[in-house]
């Protein structure tokens, strides 16, 4: 069964891969080669002079790394456990030497990028490499470059602070950061041999770690009482020392129990580069778009409403408008016809029809034909008005579409559709032709019979040879009246028949075109607010799509940091030396 | 230069009549112009700025006041604090960079404070402090200030200030046979924590005092019968820092005073302009010989402009022209006027570096003020 930790390990790098961050995966991947190997890397890092290099020659009991009282160390040493000691020099040619020179060489080469020296020691033995790490404190330089790409592999830290002066902001800060990369991390506080007060200073630094929310012991320790017992093979002085309590602490930290350190190590490197992953992820979220406003497609809907609405309440009032129309019409055409024949009973009653009848009946017709036109006249002009005021409704709509806020919507402006006044000014000749050709075979229908030459007139003279002159005048004018009104009577239903065809066929063509016109008003706003719908729609599913995508990779690399941090526990030990 | 700088004053003064604040600024200049020259100490906290100035005063002012007016070997005012100053003592625990932005080439003394503490508090610690600062004087540091200087203030001012108890408790422990002092001597802890037949409370306050380098030091020539005190004082480095201050502050003092009044001018100037000021402050700076002689004397000893192709004898003389060793600067010049014909030789000749020929007018020009005083 593979260890969870490696399970962490390979699950953070295949995020790497799936956040296109390759570099890190490198990283790790280097990482978990070094985690997978038979030892933990124990950095000693700080500013210059606190004493590093004396420390690590202090834990071996070896003076291998080179110490001075100016900056010394210019490139990291590396110490390993070696059954004989081997030294190397990385990134130059070097002449080789005695193992205890070969820091010096390396410090002293101004291409060297470290030094890997072998000793047989027991403590590296056990399971950990040391290293010396060159100062940091300088914020760009290649010897903080350097350190902090040690620090970067370290599965403990120790930040090596002199007792001369409590930890600084500086090494607060650098700590901070260490202990993000690296699990176990702890303090030490050398040069105590010769500082009156270092209680007083460890006390110091123990408040200002806690202060700054970092967990970490401090250790006290005297390299140089460490080197002097070892060369006296004084238990007592090494006791004073207080490296018992710092290999003590590194043991708790890596050496008892080397899978939970690299388990540590491995989480820490996680977390530290799903944070990394999380940065980018947690832009999108803070970048995503607003939710979709609806305003538009309400908006396009009640517009499809109202255009039906309209178009309803349009073809009404056409309705209604024409049945006004054909009552006038109807009451127009009577109106006019009693008065010819009042004006015939009128003329009838002077005038003896045997002499002015083909006079009458010229007269007649034109008057019957005049009603007519007037009547049609008059019925043309109400369509006329009755189709402006549809067309003025009617022309309203795009107005209206605009005033709904289309515009925002893009929707393109709807065509302005021909009027119905046009359409129906186009057909008035058709329609006066229609009724005039009616009125034609109206009048043509209607025999004008003469009351004389139809026989009765002579029936009537024949037997009139009896009858006084003036009887006989007024029966030829009563027959004549009569014959009249037949005929008036005749033209008005042969006529009104006519015009209500008439309206009819206009009536139903222009409810025809109005449908038409309703059908693309409604047809227009129906793809307009089908047009907005689509965008709200793509809109809102992009943004969900988003949403969905921030969502998975947030819980994704949430739940990696959850396992990542639950897999870290700060490292606790025993206080050593104390006050 | 100084007169020059004096009337640049009068004339601010003349111009920003009206403005109190401006007023009472140039006032403070004008004080500070006739007053003795102003040297403070600068360091982080806890890097040895009171017990440096106490230990060069040989005398726990600090105590009692922030500063010192001191006669020696000019009127010097040693200022324990923040505050405006012609010249500064600054303060680094180690030679290491990022150096301190308030490193001066004209008007500072870099001082590797608490030096004993740098070598570990070895016997030796001093020793080697010294070369360290004599190194980096010739390095990075050096062209930032005009000289670097290894100082143990505890030491000195321990030294300075020693009680005859403390005298008679160093003889006693020096008297002990050296197997039962040594292991006593290894650390603060077995110092003050051994068994000893002087009383533990005296060692603690002179290991305070001393600091375990001082005690080993000065046990170190009590058996050897040498003056603990002479010993203390002459390893602690206050000698140096005491000539350093002297060479580098107090005897240029009438050129490092009108050049923090003439940059006090300018920045109010700069930050309140007045017509014609500008010029005025301009034509002071330029006119201002002093200023350029000392800006080349600290890049000939920084390294940055170099005589050396001129031999040996040109690189003295220029120095001496120059001012480095003090007032009496003809002392390597038979005389001013064939000096003068030579430097400006020099700085006519085409063959020569511009830097190198730079340098030359600078110090031809000095020549021809020392010619005709
Ligand atoms: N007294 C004393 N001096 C020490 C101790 N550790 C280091 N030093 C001194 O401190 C100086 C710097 O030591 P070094 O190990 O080179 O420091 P690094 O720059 O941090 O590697 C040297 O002079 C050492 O002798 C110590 O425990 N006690
Ligand atoms: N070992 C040693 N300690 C020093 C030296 N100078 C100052 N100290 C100690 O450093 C601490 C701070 O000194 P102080 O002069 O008050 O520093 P300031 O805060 O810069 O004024 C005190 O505990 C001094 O005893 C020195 O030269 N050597
Ligand atoms: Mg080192
Ligand atoms: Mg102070």
């Amino acid at each position: 069964m593979t260890a969870p930790w490696l399970e962490l390990l390979d699950d953070t790098i295949r995020a790497c891969a799936e956040f296109d961050r390759p570099d890190l995966a490198q990283r790790l991947r280097a990482r978990r080669a070094s985690l997978l190997g038979p030892a933990r890397r124990v950095v000693v890092f700080g500013c210059p002079g606190q004493g590093k290099s004396q420390l690590v020659n202090a834990l071996l009991g070896a003076a291998v790394c080179a110490v001075g009282d100016d900056v010394t160390t210019a490139v990291p040493a590396v110490l390993r456990h070696a059954e004989t000691p081997t030294a190397a020099v990385l990134g130059a040619a070097d002449a080789g030497g005695p193992v205890e020179t070969a820091t010096a060489r390396a410090n002293k080469h101004p291409e060297a990028v470290g030094a890997e020296i072998g000793l047989p020691r027991a403590l590296l033995g056990s399971g950990m490499e040391l290293v010396d790490a060159p100062p940091v404190g300088e914020p760009t330089g290649r010897r903080t470059e350097l350190a902090m790409a040690a620090l970067a592999e370290a599965d403990c830290a120790l930040l090596v602070s002199d007792a001369t002066a409590a930890l600084t902001p500086l090494e607060l800060d650098l700590l901070g950061q260490v202990a993000r990369l690296c699990p176990a991390v702890a303090v030490v506080l050398t040069k105590i041999d010769m500082v009156p007060r270092w209680r007083h200073v460890a006390e110091v630094d123990r408040n200002r770690l806690a202060d700054a929310g970092l967990v970490a012991p401090v250790v006290p320790v005297s390299s140089v009482l460490r080197l002097a017992a070892a060369k006296a093979n004084d238990r007592g002085l090494n006791a004073e020392s207080g490296f018992t309590a710092l290999v003590e602490c590194l043991r708790a930290a890596v050496l008892a129990d080397p899978a939970a350190a690299a388990g540590r190590a491995a989480a820490a490197t996680c977390a530290v580069v799903i944070e990394e992953l999380m940065g980018p992820v947690k832009a999108r979220a803070a970048a995503l778009p607003p939710a979709v406003s609806q305003d538009g497609l309400v908006k396009a809907t009640k517009r499809v409403e109202q255009v039906q609405r309209d178009a309803a309440r349009m073809q009404t009032q056409l309705a209604d408008d024409v049945a006004d129309l054909n009552s006038d019409v109807e009451y127009d055409l009577r109106d006019r016809t009693r008065r010819v024949l009042r004006e015939v009973d009128d003329y009838f009653e002077e005038a003896d029809p045997l002499k002015v009848w083909p006079e009458f009946s010229d007269w007649m017709r034109e008057t019957l034909t005049t009603v007519a036109e007037a009547n049609a006249d008059w019925l043309l002009r109400r369509f006329e008005w009755i189709a402006g005021r549809l067309a003025a409704e009617v022309d309203d709509l795009p107005a209206l579409l605009d005033s709904a806020g289309v515009d925002d919507l893009r929707t393109p402006r709807v065509e302005p559709f021909t009027p119905v006044q046009k359409m129906f000014v186009g057909l008035r000749g058709s329609y006066s032709g229609l009724l005039m050709s009616g009125l034609a075979t109206t009048l043509a229908g209607l025999p004008l019979i003469n009351p004389i030459s139809i026989g009765a007139g002579v029936a009537f003279g024949a037997r009139s040879v009896f009858e006084e002159r003036g009887a006989r005048l007024k029966r030829r004018q009563a027959v004549a009246k009569t014959a009249a009104q037949r005929h008036v009577d005749d033209f008005f239903l042969a006529y009104g028949k006519q015009t209500r065809d008439a309206v009819r066929l206009i009536h139903r063509a222009l409810r025809d075109r109005l449908d038409e016109v309703a059908r693309q008003v409604r047809a227009d706003a129906a793809e307009s607010a089908g047009r907005v719908k689509r965008a709200v729609e793509a809109a809102n599913a992009r943004r969900t799509e988003l949403i969905t995508g921030v969502r998975r990779d947030l819980t994704k690399l949430g739940t990696l940091r959850g396992r990542a941090e639950a897999a870290r526990r700060p490292l606790t030990v025993p206080r050593g030396l104390t006050a | 230069m100084l007169a020059a700088v004096w009337s640049l004053v009068d004339t601010a003064l003349a111009a920003y009549r009206g403005d109190p604040r401006a007023t009472a600024f140039l006032e403070a200049c004008r004080a500070a112009l006739s007053g003795p020259l102003r040297v403070a100490a600068v360091g982080a906290a806890g890097s040895g700025r009171s017990t440096l100035l106490d230990a060069i005063v040989g005398e726990p002012f600090t105590a009692r006041a922030s500063r010192l007016v001191v006669d020696w070997p000019g009127a010097v005012e040693l200022i324990d604090g923040d505050g405006d100053h012609d010249a500064a003592l600054v303060l680094l625990p180690r030679p290491a960079a990022p150096f301190p932005d308030a490193l001066d080439p004209v008007a500072s003394i870099a001082v590797l404070s608490r030096a004993d503490e740098l070598g570990g508090g070895r016997v030796d610690a001093m020793v080697s402090a010294r070369q360290l600062a004599r190194r980096h004087a010739r390095g990075e540091l050096g062209a930032l200030c005009q000289d670097v200087v290894a100082v143990s203030g505890l030491t000195a001012l321990a030294s300075a200030t020693m009680t005859a108890e403390e005298d008679a408790t160093l003889r006693a422990l020096a008297g002990l046979p050296r197997a039962e002092l040594e292991p006593a001597l290894l650390s603060v802890d077995r110092f003050t924590g051994s068994a000893l037949p002087v009383p533990a409370a005296e060692r603690v306050a002179l290991v305070e005092r001393l600091g375990l380098f001082g005690v080993r030091l000065a046990l170190s020539a009590a058996r050897r019968s040498a003056d603990p005190r002479a010993e203390l004082s002459r390893a602690s480095g206050v000698g140096e820092i005491r000539t350093a201050v002297a060479e580098c502050f107090a005897d240029r003092a009438d050129t490092l005073r009108a050049r923090s009044a003439l940059t006090a001018v300018d920045s109010l100037v700069r930050a309140d302009p007045r017509p014609g000021m500008a010029a005025e402050v301009e034509r002071v700076t330029a006119g201002a010989h002093e200023l350029r002689e000392l800006r080349l004397l600290a890049s000939l000893r920084s390294g940055r402009v170099s005589l050396d192709d001129l031999g040996d004898d040109a690189v003295t003389e220029a120095r001496y022209l120059l001012g480095a060793a003090g007032p009496n600067r003809l002392a390597c010049t038979d005389d001013p006027y064939t000096a003068l014909l030579r430097w400006r030789a020099r700085a006519l000749d085409t063959t020569l570096p511009d830097a190198q020929r730079r340098a030359a007018g600078i110090i031809a020009r000095t020549c021809a003020a020392l010619a005709t005083r």
